[in-house]
């Protein structure tokens, strides 16, 4: 249950998938859910050549962390692997993995669900997507903004 | 006066070709007025107000929080990972 058994990364080689599918299963564990998000070769109909991915790394770890506490707090299972690569990407390459492990299926699917679409609401890492003729910064989603600091005491 | 670091990611750093700097703001100053200084000063960010979110030593923050000396600020458009 502790974060210290988890491995959150942000990494700028490819994502080694069947590693970390390993990394997470212990004998307590019964299910294992891992999410392989990889480069489209299309986006809008326009055939993309690559894609290159920034991020604002001391903050998107700390989210990253955020996210992996809050699914062992929510859901019942072991460990966790939550990666994101950065830098150039081709097609078909990874660009996040998560994988989570627990005693039964129920909360791995659950969790690894949550997972991945909260990093992508909250998580500051950008994808911007190059074509045979130009590129282009993806449609993102705006983070929550916090309440008024006026109201918020 | 309070020195802060201000970080600009993504088509807002492309935008304006600046990803970071230290500047010295007014104490008190809100990220708002943060936001409206750098728009004096690039008139192209102005039309990004409404669809960017800013953060404070990289916690999500407030439009009305005030800067500190020594906060890192960061205007992040929204953000496309996964």
């Amino acid at each position: 249950m502790s974060i210290d058994v988890d491995k959150i990364a942000l990494v700028r080689e490819p994502i080694d998938g069947a590693a970390l599918e390993q990394f997470v299963r212990a004998g307590k564990d019964g299910a294992m859910v891992a999410f392989d998000g990889f480069v489209r070769n299309e986006s809008h109909g326009r055939a993309t050549s690559y894609l290159e991915y920034e991020a604002y790394e001391p903050m998107a770890m700390g989210k990253m962390k955020e996210i992996v506490a809050q699914i062992h707090e929510k859901f019942r299972i072991d460990r966790v692997a939550m990666v994101h690569r950065l830098g150039r990407l081709e097609i078909g390459e990874s660009s996040v993995y998560i994988a989570v492990s627990a005693p039964h299926r129920g909360a791995a699917f659950d969790a690894c669900r949550y997972a991945i679409d909260t990093l992508k609401k909250t998580v500051p890492i950008w994808k911007k997507e190059y074509f045979a003729d130009g590129a282009v910064w993806a449609d993102g989603e705006l983070p929550p903004t916090p309440p008024s600091a006026k109201s918020a005491s | 006066m309070v020195r802060v670091k201000v970080l600009f990611f993504g088509r807002l750093r492309e935008l304006i070709g600046l990803a970071e700097e230290v500047p010295e703001l007014p104490e008190g100053a809100t990220l708002a007025q943060v936001f409206d200084k750098y728009a004096e000063r690039f008139p192209k960010l102005a039309g990004f107000r409404g669809s960017l979110v800013v953060s404070r030593n990289q916690e999500f923050a407030a439009w009305d929080a005030q800067v500190s000396a020594g906060d890192e600020i960061a205007f992040l458009p929204p953000v496309s990972g996964g």
